[in-house]
């Protein structure tokens, strides 16, 4: 293994003159109406597990394609582990169901893979231990730290869209009293510092009893207006999750909230190292409102939503891996601020309750049910929040809540990033987002 | 589908020496794992202008899978490494990168040859999935996609993937111990919705079989139709809980919950603490795990390491019996190790898991347990995004194992159904779900959960019900 400390990024990932492939694919199809695509994804994750286990350090890499031959909608998928000509016109026959379908099998070769750069995943656990002790407290805690990596390029008729790279980082620690997990974009103190404050929270509500009433004023601070926003606005705006109850572009124009919400998707806005210019399709990405002033503006879509219904623009298509087909997503999630300073959001706000952060979110894609639990909250006082309550959970609707958003704070942060696990794929989520202010929830 | 090809045992030592020699490893292992599976998804979207979606309208999406991937582990006392990587296993010079400064800060130990041989024949490993498995797949989710129509007229697919799988792996240490396995296995998962009585209802189904000609159109279909019919159904208010009877699949689903507390060293001293001096259960409650059951889904020889797998009896004549240990505990407290450690796929290390776990089938019939209920519920299965959770309180604050999970059933007396349960918390102690058992059903049956977990009827008394306002 490299240990070689440089932050030079990979180079495409593949080296190879690409027309010889878009060639082999454009000899896919037997009719105008069939096209060709094809996903290439290398993967690297480092794992180094709390001292004291035993084989701390896991190594895992992986690399693959697939092909696609898609038809009105349908399409015919076939992947592998390997990437090489061999596998490449291998898939190639598995989709047209004929041996030779693309001739000679072309030659491909890949880039150069960035080196594996152990010392900040090792510094890591000290620099989480140092930021908790500075909060005056100590506990034990069982870290472990993963580097995620992965570099995807795909060609799609005749073009090749540039290969994209995300690098992130996924935390997961485990304490006496429960478990914390998240992705952070770098391990440095300012990434390190808001999981402190999470895991000093817990800390200070642990064994306390679940809290049951729903008081008249919330203020979600960012991380918890995030992941809010990306269970009722993302979801409940993803093209096939509309396709449940409707037609998708229906509900464009629609008023889901007050004027001061303005949702965002732009997975280039991602934090550094998880920018995308081009989505899991190959298709360029696109600064998309969601909610503009309150309104339904633009749901999130993929090539294929995009093929049934005009109104839908392509750009958000996320695959969790080659072997997997790709669906509409969020990538980066931003709610633009409003012009409230955040103390004032807790102005005769007293009974109420303050959520940090929530740590898990679903949505009932039937009935825009949505229910987010949070581990811990805080009462508000006259000045703020002040003592810890126990887990709150909050069981509403997608209107409702929306609805129930009076006031967004002035000051937004890189917030509440995560694992997304709808139908089964994980994929990460990046948000931005200021505190919020909820009224009026039964 | 071409047949799995995997590198020879010769082929895996060869490649061990190569490791051994560049990195002074005392130990090394390799794991190879390859797998091929058909797909098929089905998108019933329909333009909003057009009639119910047809399966003739229906778009189809199938994906032909290959995976193929190599795990090694190496080390020492003080130093180890886990490396996966996909594709086929590298050449014998393929290791030039590693070296002595590879291995990192910690400690590998691995299984030596087992005395007892495995007793399954060696697996064949070419039972694949064909292009007669892709028609056979359409034809059974549409099948049960008219079969429920049939049943429950308004009901609509929402999403449907059938996946019929094979893989085999092989895998060989520096101790000398090898191993081979293969396992076939369909899944099918469905997604069903209706409205009726102004209710928006929707049912999520996961079943698997050995093989895709095993699943049964007609039952799937009524299993939709009746939870279906449970979501729309207006809710009773008041729900007796003084006898309540769980289906197996939503017995098997409170024994997934309970997986840890039949592992290892930690779960026996959970299970010890629930049972003081005391009877665990009824003497009829039999618990087992066993990797080569008969018959079962994803019964091997061996397990992820090399280690013979067996039948363990977790839980026999209502006591605990004895524990699920890797070969590490081997005679820890008088119990035996069996092969219980598995792997989630080749990019996972091996971690103690249950294969087949099951409450083995009692004496007494289903019906009669159905219909012995004097005033009580019936409980079919887990209600849909519902809560599902156990809590094992830290050893020394002294609180006691709980457990949660929002079930789907009827009101029911005697043989009578007297109204519906859309939605209900059914909860209590784990030491009562134990000591409540009153009846063990003859109708045991297995779920994919993960890896397979198997219940008959049974007859609690004990917890608590109560309702669960719907979203």
């Amino acid at each position: 293994m490299e240990t070689t400390a440089t932050n030079r990024g990979p180079d495409e990932l593949l080296a190879t003159d690409v027309s010889t492939l878009t060639d082999a694919l454009a000899r896919l199809p037997v009719h105008p109406g069939q096209h060709a695509e094809a996903f290439f994804e290398r993967l690297e994750t480092v794992e180094l597990l709390p001292g004291g286990t035993r084989d701390r350090l896991r190594l895992r890499r992986e690399q693959g394609l697939c092909v696609r031959l898609i038809e009105a909608g349908a399409s015919r998928l076939a992947s592998t582990d390997a990437i090489s000509g061999y596998t490449f016109a291998s898939c190639c026959d598995r989709v047209t169901g004929a041996a030779g379908s693309i001739g000679p099998a072309p030659r491909i070769r890949v880039g150069r893979w960035p080196p594996l750069r152990m010392a900040e995943i090792e510094r890591a656990e000290r620099q989480l231990e140092k930021a908790v002790n500075r909060r005056r407290v100590g506990f034990p805690m069982e870290v472990t730290v993963r580097r995620h990596r992965r570099q995807v390029q795909v060609i799609r008729g005749q073009v090749s869209a540039p290969s994209q790279f995300e690098e992130y980082f996924s935390l997961h620690v485990k304490t006496p009293w429960g478990v914390w997990g998240g992705l952070l974009p770098s391990l440095a103190d300012e990434d390190l510092d808001p999981v402190a404050t999470c895991l000093v929270d817990r800390l200070r509500s642990r064994n306390l009893p679940e809290h049951a009433d729903t008081p008249r004023v919330i203020v979600l601070g960012p991380c918890a207006a995030a992941v809010m926003l990306h269970e009722v606005v993302a979801h409940t705006l993803e093209a096939d999750t509309l396709a449940l109850t409707g037609a998708p572009e229906s509900v464009v124009g629609l008023k889901l909230g007050e004027v001061h919400l303005d949702v965002l998707d732009d997975p280039r806005l991602a934090p550094n190292g998880c920018g995308r210019s081009s989505d899991d399709e190959g298709t360029t990405v696109i600064a998309r409102w969601l909610l503009r002033r309150g309104r339904v503006r633009q749901p999130l879509a993929d090539l294929d939503w995009a093929g049934r219904y005009q109104r839908l623009i392509p750009g958000a298509a996320r695959r969790a891996n080659r072997h997997l087909l790709p669906g509409p997503r969020t990538t980066h999630l931003e709610l633009l601020p409003g012009d409230l300073p955040e103390t004032e959001l807790f102005q005769e706000a007293a009974g109420g309750l303050y959520i940090g952060e929530f740590e898990s979110g679903a949505l009932n894609p039937f009935d825009g049910g949505c229910v987010l639990r949070a581990p811990c909250a805080r009462r508000i006082g006259a000045s703020g929040p002040v003592d810890f309550v126990g887990p709150v959970e909050i069981r509403s609707r997608t209107v409702d809540l929306l609805a129930a958003v009076t006031a967004v704070g002035d000051r937004p942060l890189a917030a509440g990033a995560g694992w997304c696990a709808k139908g089964g794929s994980l994929l990460p989520v990046w948000a931005r987002s200021p505190s919020v202010r909820l009224e009026g929830l039964a | 589908m071409k047949p799995l090809r995997l590198p020879t045992i010769q082929a895996l030592g060869t490649a061990l020496t190569a490791v051994a020699d560049r990195t002074g490893a005392s130990n090394a292992e390799f794991y190879v794992k390859a797998g091929c599976s058909l797909r098929i998804e089905i998108d019933p979207w329909r333009p909003a202008d057009a009639s119910p979606s047809a399966p003739e309208d229906w778009r189809l999406h199938v994906g032909r899978i290959e995976e193929r991937g190599w795990a090694l582990r190496a080390g020492g006392n003080h130093a180890a490494l886990f490396i996966a990587d996909s594709g086929p296993l590298p050449a014998p010079g393929g290791w030039r990168r590693l070296n002595r400064h590879s291995l990192r800060a910690g400690s590998l130990r691995l299984p030596t040859p087992c005395p007892r041989k495995a007793s399954l024949p060696h697996p064949a490993g070419n039972d694949l999935p064909n292009d007669e498995s892709e028609a056979l797949g359409r034809d059974l989710i549409r099948d049960v996609v008219e079969r429920t129509r049939d049943e429950l007229p308004g009901s609509r697919l929402v999403r449907a993937r059938l996946e019929d799988g094979a893989s085999a792996s092989v895998l060989a240490n520096s101790a000398g111990v090898t191993g081979r396995t293969a396992v076939r296995l369909a899944t099918v998962h469905l997604e069903f919705v209706v409205e009726r009585n102004a209710t928006r209802g929707a049912c999520s189904l996961y079943r698997a079989a050995g093989n895709p000609k095993d699943l049964d159109a007609a039952a799937l279909a009524a299993e939709v139709a009746d939870r279906l019919t449970l979501a729309t159904a207006t809710p009773t208010s008041f729900l007796p809980s003084s006898e309540i009877a769980v289906a197996p699949s939503l017995a098997s689903s409170l024994l997934a919950l309970l997986g840890p507390l039949f592992r290892g060293r930690d779960g026996w001293e959970r299970l010890q603490r629930l049972s003081p001096g005391d009877s665990l259960g009824p003497p009829d409650l039999q618990v087992l795990d066993d990797g080569a059951l008969e018959g079962g889904w994803i019964r091997t020889p061996v397990d992820d390491e090399g280690v013979p797998t067996r039948a363990v009896a977790l839980i026999r004549g209502g006591e605990p019996a004895e524990p699920l240990l890797s070969w590490e505990d081997d005679g820890w407290s008088g119990f035996s190790a069996s092969g219980c450690r598995r792997r989630s796929g080749w990019r996972s290390p091996p971690e103690i898991s249950h294969s087949h776990l099951y409450i083995n089938g009692g004496p007494d019939p289903a019906d009669a347990i159905r219909s012995g209920i004097r005033h009580g519920c019936y409980l079919l299965d887990r209600a849909p995004d519902g809560r599902s959770q156990v809590t094992f309180p830290r050893s020394d604050n002294g609180g006691e194992a709980s457990f949660e999970i929002d079930a789907t059933g009827f009101v029911v007396e005697h043989d009578r159904i007297l109204g519906a349960i859309p939605r209900a918390r059914l909860s209590g102690s784990v030491r009562q779900l134990f000591r409540g058992i009153r009846a063990v059903g003859d109708d045991l049956r297995f779920l994919p959960a993960p890896g397979a977990v198997g219940s008959p009827t049974l007859l609690l008394t004990g917890l608590q019900l109560e309702p669960v306002a719907q979203d």
